[in-house]
C-alpha cells in the first residue's frame, strides 16, 4: 500500500461556477418587506431552516447582509443573539437550547425584535417579587 | 401520572420568563414547519396545552426509528418526552420490564382511556402471530387493544405506514400497515426509512399545540411535510432543468453537482420534507452527499426496482428528454412520477434483485 498525504488527495468543491439563484429571490423578498415595514409598519419574519438552500448558500446570504451596528444577547433557556445587519431594519435572530445547538434561526424585518422588549407578563412578576423585598 | 398542569404552568415553575417561553414558541412554530406568523397563534394555544400521554408499540422494526427520534435534537428527545408529551410505554427505553412493563401501558390506557395517543413503529404480521409478539400477545392483538382507547394512531416509519421491509416481495410474515388494520380511529402515516427526527417530533407537537392532526394527504402524511417532492425542493433541480445529469458517481457532472436522475434518483416521485430539514441537525441530505433518493417513504420502495435505475420515462429516450427538459421539466417529472407508479405495481408481482450490473452505469451504452 503506497501512503499518500492529506494534501495529495484532490478535493474538489462542487459547483463552484454554479450560482442557485437564491440569493436573487430571497434579497428581493426581504427588500419588499422592508418597504412594508417603512410604509405600513408591517412587521415580517423568514424561518432560514425551512429554505431549500444549496450548499453555502446560508453563508453567502449571511456574508452579503453583514453585521450592523448592534447586537443583542439574550439568555433564557439557552442563548440567542440579535443583531442588525449592515441594512437598517433587518436583524438576523438566532435560537440555541442549553446545549448550544441552534433551535431556530429567522431574519426579521422589524424596528425591533419583539423578544428583545420587556415582557408583561415578566414586568408583572417583576412587581411582585420588588413587594416583597 | 399524566401532568395537570400546562405545559406554560410547568415552564414558569421552572423560572422560564415570557421571552424564554416565545423562543420555545419560534422553535415549535419552526419545527412544526408553520411559517413564523404562527408563533402568536403557537403561543396561545400552547398556555392552555395539556401533556397527552404516549404509548409506543414496536412491531416488526428495526428500531431505527425510534434511534432517528432519539436523535432529535430541536427540542431533545429528553425534553419531548418531559415537556412535551408523557410518554408511558416505550419497551426500548422505559426502564420497567416484563410484567411492570406491560402493567404500564394498561395503566396508561386505564387512565387517559379515550384521549392517549398511540404511536406504532414497525409493521404486523398476519401470517403467522409467531413472528413477533411481546410479552406473549401478538402484535395484532395488542394493536386492537391499545388501540381501543386512544384519540389518533401515528405509524412511525414506512413500516407502520405502508408495510416497508417486512413486506417487500415475498412478505414471509405476511406484514401489514397499520392503516390496513386500524379503520376507526384517525392514523397519521409518518413515513420514511427511517423519518426525519424532527418530522415525528414536529407531528407530535402538532397535536400536543392543537390538540388536532394535521392536514394529511391522501397517503395519510401531513402535507406539512409531505406535500412537495423531493424533485421540486431539490438544490440540483436547475441542474435537470437545464439537462446537466451525472453519468457515474465519480464523472465531472458528479463533481459538480448535476442532478442524479439518471443514477437512480427517486426525488421526482418520492414526497419528504429531506431537501429542507435535512439530516443530522441540519447538516446534509443524501442528495447532497452525492447519492440519488431511495424513495424511502412512499410504498413498497424497497420492490421499485434497483435503486440505480434511472426512473422511466414515457419515451424511454433519455438523451431526448433531456434536451425538452429546460421548457418541460416539472411535466417530464410528474410523468415520471406515474410511470414509475406502474414500475412499482408490476415490481410487487415479480421481484426485481439489484445485481452488480445495476452499479454499472455504462452498461446501457456498452
Amino acid at each position: 500500500m503506497s501512503s499518500q498525504a492529506l494534501a495529495d488527495i484532490k478535493v474538489q468543491v462542487e459547483s463552484n461556477e454554479y450560482e442557485s439563484g437564491n440569493l436573487d429571490s430571497i434579497l428581493s423578498e426581504i427588500a419588499f418587506h422592508l418597504e412594508q415595514l417603512l410604509e405600513q409598519k408591517k412587521t415580517h419574519s423568514i424561518d432560514l431552516r425551512a429554505m431549500p438552500w444549496s450548499p453555502g448558500d446560508e453563508d453567502k446570504l449571511e456574508a452579503y447582509l453583514g453585521q450592523g451596528e448592534i447586537q443583542i444577547e439574550l439568555n433564557a433557556l439557552g442563548k440567542s443573539l440579535f443583531y442588525e445587519t449592515q441594512y437598517s431594519g433587518i436583524w438576523i435572530v438566532t435560537h440555541y437550547n442549553q446545549e448550544d445547538e441552534i433551535i431556530g434561526k429567522l431574519i426579521e424585518i422589524t424596528y425591533m425584535p419583539e423578544m428583545v422588549f420587556s415582557q408583561k407578563d415578566d414586568v408583572k412578576d417583576s412587581i411582585e417579587r420588588l413587594k416583597q423585598y | 401520572m399524566m401532568n395537570k398542569k400546562t405545559l406554560f404552568e410547568s415552564l414558569q415553575q421552572q423560572g422560564v420568563t415570557r421571552r424564554g417561553f416565545m423562543k420555545y414558541c419560534t422553535a415549535l412554530t419552526s419545527l412544526m414547519a408553520l411559517p413564523p406568523s404562527m408563533i402568536p397563534i403557537v403561543a396561545n394555544a400552547l398556555e392552555s396545552a395539556k401533556r397527552p400521554s404516549v404509548i409506543w408499540l414496536s412491531f416488526q422494526e428495526c428500531t431505527g426509528c425510534a434511534e432517528s427520534l432519539l436523535r432529535s435534537h430541536s427540542p431533545t428527545v429528553e425534553g419531548l418526552i418531559f415537556d412535551h408529551i408523557s410518554l408511558d410505554y416505550q419497551h426500548t427505553l422505559q426502564a420497567a420490564a416484563g410484567d411492570a412493563a406491560e402493567h404500564a401501558r394498561e395503566q396508561a390506557m386505564k387512565e387517559h382511556y379515550g384521549k392517549y395517543l398511540v404511536v406504532v413503529d414497525g409493521s404486523i404480521p398476519l401470517a403467522d402471530p409467531g413472528y413477533s409478539t411481546i410479552a406473549g400477545i401478538s402484535n395484532l392483538d395488542m394493536l386492537n387493544e391499545t388501540v381501543a382507547g386512544a384519540a389518533a394512531v401515528i405509524a412511525v416509519g414506512t413500516c407502520s405506514a405502508y408495510g416497508g421491509l417486512p413486506m417487500a416481495d415475498p412478505n414471509p410474515t405476511g406484514a401489514v400497515s397499520v392503516s390496513s388494520l386500524v379503520k376507526d380511529k384517525p392514523v397519521i402515516n409518518v413515513p420514511g426509512c427511517p423519518p426525519i427526527p424532527t418530522v415525528i417530533t414536529g407531528v407530535l407537537a402538532h397535536y400536543l399545540t392543537f390538540g388536532s392532526i394535521p392536514e394529511l394527504d391522501d397517503l395519510g402524511r401531513p402535507k406539512v411535510f409531505y406535500g412537495q417532492s423531493i424533485h421540486d425542493r431539490c438544490y440540483r433541480r436547475p441542474f435537470y432543468d437545464k439537462g446537466l445529469f451525472a453519468e457515474t458517481f465519480d464523472d465531472e457532472g458528479a463533481k459538480k453537482g448535476w442532478c442524479l436522475y439518471r443514477l437512480g434518483c427517486k426525488g421526482p416521485m418520492t414526497y419528504n420534507a429531506c431537501a429542507t430539514l435535512k439530516w443530522n441537525q441540519q447538516t446534509s441530505w443524501p442528495v447532497e452527499s452525492g447519492h440519488g433518493c431511495l424513495g424511502c417513504s412512499e410504498p413498497n420502495f424497497w420492490d421499485a426496482g434497483s435503486f440505480y435505475k434511472a426512473l422511466s420515462i414515457p419515451d424511454g429516450d433519455y438523451a431526448k428528454a433531456a434536451g425538452y427538459a429546460v421548457a418541460t421539466g416539472v411535466a417530464l417529472g410528474a410523468a415520471a412520477g406515474f410511470a414509475n407508479q406502474k414500475t412499482k405495481s408490476s415490481a410487487v408481482s415479480q421481484h426485481t434483485k439489484v445485481t452488480v450490473d445495476d452499479f454499472d452505469m455504462n452498461k446501457d451504452k456498452k
